[in-house]
């Protein structure tokens, strides 16, 4: 029985397309990596299914121990059910960490230059929403659940959760130079408070300073995951000067740029956290592929919110991605029934009253509910992913994460 | 540069001295000396030594200049043709200096690499070429990567003080756009290379001095636009401090990663460091006194120089030089010989620190070749004759 699974599982349309497989094979796939990890596979497919089973049943107990006592889950392995009874808000599982980041991101960027540091620091002034630490820290605290049925956070977890602020910080900095932005988090962006100039160089110390970091952290590999990040951030912001003229390799590349600008970050700093626990590769996996999925359902609703929105919700000036000439999801989608847009596509909405007519031809068509939709399925993967670790209250909140992606309004 | 504008550069600071009849005729033939004497000798250096390496660094590998990102930039900066962006300026250096070896930082690298050589016990010596291992040559062209990209963020400009003449809003924005696009992409080239080498004291160590780069841009030397400025207050310190951080840092951790990477002992690592640092001083300060024996040379920030600096130091900060036109500035600092042959000596004791550093090394083509090139920065003895 083993050695038929193994080779099931060797046939290259299984193993390289884990994620758009049925349930089942994912289900498969899981045990066998997992149960060989643990030196059990040899015991067999069955009773590993057992085990699962138990596992399971076992962590529902310790949850209810510890902070919710709906009694009829401990028997329930459905995670629909579960997730439908969590109203816990995510961040509160990791308030003592996320309140510690914008301190030891200070500590981070001392210099004995006063100038250079508040410029550096501008960003960093506690006002942004640390999405990215907040998701990183439940995800490694999840993974070393399911390994060790300890809830815990190793500081070099933490250290990524703050390199990843850092970054994206940095990237913000030089993004608001690139996009000409006159606002940020409600305040004046960067460049309009030290000039174009000191924010680009500005930028760049700050990613110095999180390479630095990263490097103490003397892991190798996870220096190559995190630096993957930083050149998908710079290809991405290619990609977005460029567009393609047919429909189809039009979509595929506003998801692809949007993998590369927004979810390779979330993906690496997860795989990252998950290297750093010690988690075999297919759990590294399953934290690399939450990630993605819940970066690209939180882009695409951050598209979404560029046309619902207005701005003082926003902290910045809407309809800002058609005013440089960007086709995001509810466009390109609008596209689809009107295909007028197209031209203006092509032309980057440059010509008077190009910016307006676009909004005008979304809100017609579905664009803003497909692109909701699209986010939606993206959210339900993400959650698809995780529903093999065992439960706790850290993967609670990572799926509470993926539904409160979709509903944020700012 | 080539040799007609050197001629041209000396028949005109001949007239200009003879027509302030303030510096000997003396004076005048031992700075053509030295125009001459600097130019044949660094290069005969560094092309010998290119030799020595196997061949030359490449200054971006093939792999990134072929890459869509460059060609696109490439594409996008030939709608800034006509202004005055300093991107346009940067990579037109790429083009003109990319035959003439400039890139000596990585030659450098590759040089002391292969100085140290390999370890006693190591099983991998087939791996190298011509001495020199591929994480080395890798390493080389990062440092090259990383200074590039400095010089290309450091030329964007800010667009509230625009002068008409330079180019339009919407041009020098666009200008901005592709140069931190570039440099990002420099950037984020050099650190996935530095990721590939496998070792997190050399990523540790490359990134220091990038942020070293960055601070060099906010001390009390620089304005805000990046222009060099001087305050009355400024000692010869600053300018050691300020050249450590735009320079030196950067060849000196990418010396000592170059030995880090074969595991060499701390001693040697630290002395690879040590005349990564002390070359870059007598390189700085040669290039600061250029001014003042060849006026044509780029007189960029000639203001927070160190014969102005030191200058200014000696002479208690009684003259304000910032006042001054260049033209005054540079006859003041001509007249000053106290200053001059103060840096001259400082330059060569920066030298002499370098040669001292090499001592651990045992001898070798390579060890001499940095020696050739130390020389050649430091060649002011002929001028004394």
């Amino acid at each position: 029985m083993a050695s038929v699974l193994k080779n099931f599982c060797r046939r290259p349309q299984i193993s390289n397309d884990f994620m758009y497989q049925s349930s089942w094979h994912r289900r498969l796939l899981f045990l066998i990596a997992d149960g060989s990890k643990n030196k059990k596979f040899k015991h067999g497919f069955i009773r590993e299914i057992c085990r699962q089973n138990r596992k399971s049943l076992c962590a529902g107990k310790v949850n209810s121990n510890v902070k919710f006592k709906p009694p009829q889950r401990c028997l329930s392995t459905n995670v629909e059910v579960t997730t439908e009874k969590k109203t816990l808000d995510p961040y509160s599982l990791v308030e003592d960490e996320i309140s510690r980041i914008p301190k030891l991101i200070k500590q981070e960027l001392v210099t004995l230059n006063p100038e250079l540091q508040s410029t550096a620091e501008y960003y960093f002034d506690g006002q942004g929403k640390f999405f990215r630490p907040m998701l990183v820290m439940l995800v490694a605290k999840a993974l070393n659940f399911h390994l060790t049925n300890e809830d815990r956070l190793l500081p070099s977890q933490q250290k990524i959760a703050m390199i990843a602020e850092m970054i994206h910080t940095a990237s913000l900095m030089h993004d608001d130079v690139i996009d000409a932005a006159d606002t940020r988090r409600g305040k004046p962006s960067i460049n309009q408070v030290w000039g174009q100039r000191k924010s680009i160089i500005a930028g760049d110390f700050v990613m110095a300073m999180a390479s630095i970091s990263l490097a103490k952290i003397r892991d190798e590999t996870v220096v190559s995951v995190v630096a993957q990040i930083t050149e998908d951030l710079v290809k991405g912001e290619f990609m977005q000067m460029g567009s393609k003229e047919n429909q189809d390799e039009r979509f595929a590349h506003y998801i692809n740029k949007s993998y590369k600008k927004t979810a390779s970050l979330l993906a690496n700093s997860c795989k990252a956290v998950a290297i750093l626990g010690n988690c075999g590769d297919s759990i590294a996996d399953i934290a690399y592929e939450y990630g993605k999925n819940i970066g690209i359902s939180f882009q695409l609703i951050d598209d979404l919110l560029d046309f619902t929105s207005c701005d003082d919700v926003m902290g910045k000036p809407t309809a800002a991605d058609l005013k440089l000439g960007l086709a995001t999801a509810p466009v390109l989608f609008a596209a689809r029934k009107y295909p007028q847009l197209n031209a203006l596509i092509m032309r980057r909405f440059s010509q008077d009253g190009d910016v307006q007519l676009a909004r005008e031809y979304v809100a017609k068509s579905n664009g803003v509910t497909e692109t909701r939709e699209l986010a939606q399925k993206h959210s339900d993967e993400a959650v698809e992913q995780i529903k093999y670790l065992n439960k706790s209250d850290s993967l609670k909140a990572l799926e509470t994460v993926a539904k409160l992606v979709l509903s944020r309004n700012k | 540069m080539s040799s007609p504008r050197i001629r041209q550069a000396f028949y005109r600071i001949t007239r200009n001295l003879c027509d302030n009849k303030t510096i000997s005729f003396n004076a005048v033939r031992k700075l053509s000396f030295f125009d001459r004497s600097k130019t044949s000798d660094w290069k005969q250096a560094v092309s010998e030594a290119e030799k020595i390496v196997g061949y030359p660094t490449s200054f971006m590998s093939l792999r990134c200049l072929l890459s869509d990102e460059l060609a696109n930039v490439a594409i996008q900066l030939r709608k800034l043709v006509g202004t005055k962006h300093p991107i346009l300026k940067t990579a037109k250096g790429f083009l003109d200096n990319g035959k003439h070896s400039l890139q000596t930082r990585g030659l450098i690298v590759l040089l002391i690499a292969k100085a140290a050589g390999a370890r006693e016990d190591s099983f991998d010596k087939h791996e190298m070429v011509s001495g020199i291992y591929p994480d080395q040559r890798k390493l080389a062209e990062i440092t090259e990567m990383i200074h590039t990209a400095n010089l290309v963020h450091k030329g964007v400009v800010n667009l509230d003080n625009l002068q008409e003449t330079n180019g339009s809003l919407n041009d020098m924005e666009f200008g901005n756009k592709i140069a931190v696009l570039s440099g990002d992409f420099l950037l984020t080239s050099a650190s996935t290379g530095l990721a590939e080498l496998n070792n997190t004291y050399v990523v540790e160590m490359i990134s220091q001095s990038i942020a070293d780069m960055m601070t060099a841009e906010f001390t009390p030397l620089r304005d805000l636009h990046g222009n060099a400025i001087l305050k009355k207050t400024a000692a010869f310190t600053d300018w050691e401090r300020q050249t450590f951080l735009q320079a030196g840092s950067l060849l000196s951790n990418s010396c000592k990663a170059a030995l880090e990477l074969v595991g060499h002992e701390d001693e040697l690592k630290q002395a690879a460091a040590d005349f990564g640092k002390n070359l870059a001083y007598a390189r700085q300060m040669h290039e600061d006194l250029l001014p003042f024996i060849s006026p044509t040379v780029d007189i960029n920030g000639i203001i927070s120089s160190s014969p102005v600096i030191k200058h200014t130091e000696i002479y208690n900060n009684e003259e304000d030089v910032s006042s001054m036109s260049i033209d005054e500035l540079i006859s003041t600092i001509q007249n000053d010989t106290e200053t001059l042959d103060w840096c001259i000596w400082k330059c060569a004791e920066y030298g002499q620190n370098a040669v001292d550093n090499l001592k651990l090394f045992e001898s070798s083509d390579a060890k001499n070749a940095l020696n050739r090139i130390v020389q050649a920065t430091t060649n002011f003895k002929q001028t004394k004759s």
